[in-house]
């Protein structure tokens, strides 16, 4: 690996302004003639975010909308609003013991997201950034499940998991036998069976999430680490995940973001049961909402979770994204 | 294939029959008369949701829309089958919300109905059916009438029982089937020391837990208080707490198969259905379609000879009587916008040559008294005639409530087979779900 | 894919070729087979059923065939509902991708490069997207499209999936869009080029890897999306591979084996499309030496 080579950008991660601290090089330029620029500027600002603003505003923010001003009202979905009914179904909402355990269902899969799905698809991802023979079939499998539909998902992983299905087979044949339990009727393992089930759809998306950031750490600074004496582990820890931080905190976002919306897997496997053992904020809002005829009942529990996400989200870029993106790069416009 | 009798009566238009419906007068059923089948101006399509997507019931209902249209040939109905659940909890609820529901779809009727009929967009078809679904239908029919108005009109019947191997009850040594409840647990005691799962439940699903309850319900409490609890959405009765009491005690005998509580009901070999199926549970309480749904689910050949039914058991010192039947079936609603060829459709199904192939289709039991006899797979008939003496049927209590109180109680239930809630926390369900129907 | 400048002149000191690191690869194909083996299993078991019958798979739920069944593939694949399916998926994933990449990424270099009054708000905004769940906005969205004539109609599905794809797409973006030097932007205006020349000429292939990353996640997400569709389209002839694969369960509901071959059949196309795309991650940076 020692080729002689020279690189033709710097790389992204030592530019990356981690510590918050200005560009080296740069000098702050005033600029003196404004106003011609303004309108410049906004006429490009326009032609930038217009589209995406306008195709966003009219697909998901209006339909977002119209929902929590259902979210006020007691309506079958049928015939008129007219049963204006203000908070009422935000009280019942937070008074019913299988809701709160539904935000408490979903804040558990986002505590285990981190604690275990986060170092097995760094881990992952930088083994397997290494020069290795047949990685990217290893690439093309590790992702695979990724592509697989939830609904398939779920289908395969309910006979995989069913009583004598392949995991007892597996279990039975290499000696752990005494360990095999009904995996999705237990009141007490049906969770974190499902979480099992997750950490194999979604692993591919982290890996190739850090394999995307991994790019972005140079190879100089591993080989002068090494050059330093630092063993691989070392090298790990103090140099590759450091400059990783901007992906490990976008994949943590979308993580629990994940975890709060979770619906699909869910309801196909377990349908929120047994007893409302593995029921989601989701799938609560569908059961009990819309297939219930409920729509102002299942679009409260709706706002009830977006402001829970939203809250999650505000702490988050506040604390933990917002060095990620202070200032501005392109002064030019000023 | 018949033809259909013209009465030569005076016809009101369609076009006029049409306004008059859709103005949603009651006089609307006292001027348009009975409609001949007066050819349309126009051919007029008529889209038919319903939720037979194979089998056998596929091919009656593509035959009878052939058969239909090549009597009517201004009428083509468009066959669009549908799967059940998304049937019932998405597209028809959504088709109603909007402004464009389909001509004919599938109907399940009592509370259910009722709350589509809030939609304005259900056709009333008192009327148009006056003339022939008392002899077509018979007393049926009022389970899809809502305030006394024909919104819905059956086609097939279904009525819960146990459905069970006749070849494992004989194996454990169980000569004749349970007539009581004590009889019951001692045949479960009997299957048990043979190494038989003895009942298969899909509670994954919920509402076959239900079956379970409401039956209890059924065997304790009077009709009066019965029929008083339905209509008015209350079950603050002692029998209600004896039927879960009841519940209780028969669950605490163990005598469900293995990981029960995460067994679907009627998808793939594992369900409750294929356990049954493939000999690995003994019997199951379920609705008559359940021969049916075993069949493809084994490589058996023989299976439906050997699937026997009998009626849930009584209960001693309950106060209902043990012949009551708990039960449902399928029907059809026309939109108001179809046109009056809708009802007529329905009529030509509900006639005996659709109801004798329907029966044969193994799918539930035909609503017209005069195919009964076409009903081929044994237990069947056995459920049939079971039925016919029955006291009194009793819509399953999800359809019989509205939507919500329907959800409410089988999660309750469910809830209850797990081992959480109490009695009296199903009946709280039901209380906190009607504020709200 | 990697570009490499050989410079001419040889480095004094001579570089240990990783010395530590070779304790490391054993370790690193070990687990790599491990985590290969624990996803491939699953998907394998699903291909192979494809090739049994449903009674062998009631009988034995794994196992290999005996004896090998190809009809269940090959009726899938002569069915022209079938490819009527894919041709679905296939339009309606590549226009959301297409719509969101594009208009994302200018979103993104906008809110990433930037710096205007309520920047942050907007950021914001696009966010709250990701936050609520698209299964709530269903019935609004489902009343909206039909208002706007969209029901039955493969854009009903393609434009509100770009639209709920933008929010990640923006959230993942930007922080690569930012990461590119400012001397880099700086270099190219005074060599002339506009803005815009500079977005498209260097930052757009400096950010491939995240740009690829992007389109491979709303592709997907296109492909294996069942709720829009379901709403949206009533005739099975719109139909995509996830409402096919329901309906062709529902019809042959108890043909386990036909439905594990659908199934199949339905990842091969968004496999096939992350093969050829996932080159673009790690090969595009100039200066990195992969294999």
């Amino acid at each position: 690996m020692a080729s002689n080579q020279i690189t033709v950008t710097g790389s992204l991660a030592t530019s990356s302004r981690t510590d918050g601290s200005t560009p080296t090089g740069r000098t702050a330029v005033v600029r003196p003639v404004r106003r011609p620029r303004n309108l410049r500027r906004t006429f490009e600002l326009t032609l930038l975010i217009g589209p995406a603003l306008l195709l966003f505003t009219c697909f998901v923010l209006v339909p977002i909308v119209v929902a929590v001003r259902y979210s006020l009202y007691n309506w079958s979905g049928y015939g008129p609003l007219s049963d204006f009914i203000g908070l009422h179904n935000y009280r019942v909402a937070l008074d019913d013991p299988v809701f709160r355990g539904a935000i408490l269902h979903n804040f558990i899969f986002a505590a285990l997201s981190i604690v275990f799905q986060l170092p097995l698809s760094l881990g992952t991802a930088m083994l397997l950034n290494r020069r290795l023979r047949g990685q990217r079939i290893f690439r093309l499998v590790t992702f695979a499940p990724y592509v697989v539909s939830e609904a398939t998902t779920a289908v395969i992983w309910s006979l995989m998991l069913q009583p004598g299905g392949f995991i007892d087979v597996l279990m039975k044949d290499i000696g752990l036998g005494g360990l095999i339990q009904t995996w999705l009727a237990n009141i007490h393992l049906v969770l974190y069976t499902l979480f099992v089930v997750i950490t194999w759809k979604y692993i591919g998306f982290g890996i190739i999430l850090f394999l995307a950031g991994l790019q972005g750490v140079p190879l100089e600074l591993k080989e002068a680490a090494a050059l330093d004496g630092a063993t691989a582990t070392q090298s790990a820890r103090h140099v590759t995940i450091p400059l990783l931080g901007p992906t490990i905190r976008i994949w943590v976002f979308l993580a629990v973001i994940g975890s709060l919306q979770l619906f699909d897997l869910v309801w196909i496997m377990t349908y929120g049961g047994p007893a409302n053992a593995s029921t989601t904020m989701v799938t609560y809002l569908i059961y009990n909402g819309f297939q219930s005829t409920e729509f102002g009942y299942g679009s409260a529990a709706a706002v009830i979770l977006f402001i829970l996400c939203f809250m999650f989200a505000l702490i988050y870029q506040r604390f933990a994204l917002r060095r990620d993106t202070a200032g501005a790069l392109t002064s030019m416009v000023g | 294939m018949q033809r259909f009798r013209k009465p030569t009566r005076l016809v009101v238009s369609g076009l006029t029959f049409l306004t008059l419906v859709a103005a949603g007068t009651s006089t609307a059923s006292a001027a348009a008369n009975h409609s001949a089948l007066k050819a349309p101006d126009a051919t007029v399509t008529l889209t038919w949701w319903n939720n037979a997507t194979s089998g056998d019931l596929l091919t009656v209902f593509n035959n009878a829309a052939k058969a239909f249209h090549a009597a009517n040939p201004g009428v083509v109905i468009n066959n669009v089958p549908i799967q059940n659940e998304v049937l019932q909890n998405t597209k028809i609820p959504l088709a109603l919300e909007g402004n464009n529901p389909p001509d004919i779809f599938q109907q399940w009727g009592g509370g259910r109905e009722g709350t589509e009929v809030t939609s304005g967009k259900l056709m009333d078809m008192t009327a148009a059916s006056a003339s022939w679904i008392k002899s077509e239908v018979g007393a049926v029919a009022s389970g899809w009438a809502v305030k006394g108005k024909q919104y819905g009109i059956p086609y097939d019947l279904h009525v819960v029982g146990f459905w069970y191997r006749k070849d494992l009850f004989a194996k454990a040594g169980i000569t004749s089937t349970p007539t009581t409840m004590t009889e019951l647990n001692s045949d479960v005691a009997k299957l048990k020391a043979a190494n038989i799962a003895p009942v298969a439940v899909g509670s994954k699903d919920r509402w076959p837990d239900a079956f379970w309850w409401e039956y209890f319900a059924l065997r304790e409490c009077s009709l009066a208080t019965l029929k008083t609890a339905m209509s008015t959405i209350n079950l603050n009765y002692p029998c209600f707490v004896k039927a879960g009491q009841d519940l209780t005690t028969f669950i605490k005998t163990n005598p469900f198969n293995t990981g029960y509580l995460a067994t679907p009901a009627q998808t793939g070999a594992g369900s409750s259905a294929g356990l049954v199926a493939n000999g690995q549970a003994a019997m199951e309480l379920q609705g008559d379609w359940d021969p049916g749904v075993m069949q493809p689910l084994t490589t058996n050949k023989n299976i439906l000879n050997e699937i026997g039914f009998f009626p849930f058991p009584a209960v001693t010192g309950g106060a209902g009587n043990p012949t009551e039947v708990l039960g449902g079936g399928d029907g059809f609603s026309c939109s108001t916008q179809s046109t009056m060829y809708c009802p007529e459709f329905l009529k030509y199904i509900d006639s005996t040559p659709v109801q004798i192939q329907i029966a044969g289709a193994n799918v539930g039991l035909p609503v017209n008294a005069a195919a009964a006899s076409a009903v081929k797979v044994p237990a069947a008939k056995d459920a049939i005639s079971f039925y016919k003496n029955a006291a009194y049927l009793q819509t399953y209590f999800d359809v019989a409530f509205p939507v919500n109180v329907g959800n409410a109680i089988d999660s309750a239930i469910a809830n209850f087979f797990a081992g959480a809630g109490t009695p009296q926390s199903i009946i709280q369900a039901v209380a906190q779900a009607a504020k709200t129907a | 894919m990697a570009v490499t400048i050989q410079a001419p002149a040889p480095r004094a000191v001579p570089v240990p070729k990783h010395p530590r690191w070779s304790l490391g690869t054993p370790f690193s194909y070990m687990a790599a087979i491990v985590v290969g083996g624990i996803t491939l299993v699953p998907i394998l078991y699903v291909v192979v059923s494809g090739f049994r019958t449903p009674a062998q798979i009631n009988t034995s739920p794994v196992a290999w065939p005996r004896p090998w069944v190809f009809t269940n593939y090959s009726s899938i694949l002569s069915s022209s509902m079938f490819w009527h399916y894919v041709g679905n998926s296939l339009f309606i994933a590549v226009v959301a991708t297409a719509l969101t990449a594009t208009t994302g990424s200018l979103a993104a270099f906008a809110l990433a490069r930037y710096s205007f009054k309520g920047r942050d708000a907007l950021f914001a905004l696009f966010m709250v997207g990701l936050l609520f769940p698209a299964g709530v906005a269903a019935l609004p969205l489902y009343l909206w499209l039909k208002d706007l004539g969209l029901l039955e109609n493969l854009m009903g599905v393609a434009l509100p999936e770009a639209a709920f794809s933008l929010p990640y797409t923006i959230f993942i973006l930007r922080p690569f869009l930012r990461a590119v030097p400012g001397e880099l932007e700086d270099a190219a205006v005074v060599d002339g080029a506009s803005r815009l020349r500079f977005f498209r000429t260097v930052l757009i292939p400096l950010s491939m890897p995240a740009l690829t990353t992007v389109s491979i996640l709303t592709f997907i997400t296109s492909w294996n999306a069942y709720l829009l569709p379901l709403l949206v389209f009533n005739e099975p002839v719109h139909y995509t591979l996830p409402l096919g694969t329901a309906s062709f369960q529902s019809t042959y509901s108890q043909n386990t084996a036909a439905i594990l071959a659908f199934a199949a059949l339905s990842m091969v196309p968004a496999l096939a499309f992350f093969v050829l795309a996932e080159r673009r991650i790690v090969g595009s940076l100039t200066g990195a030496v992969k294999g």
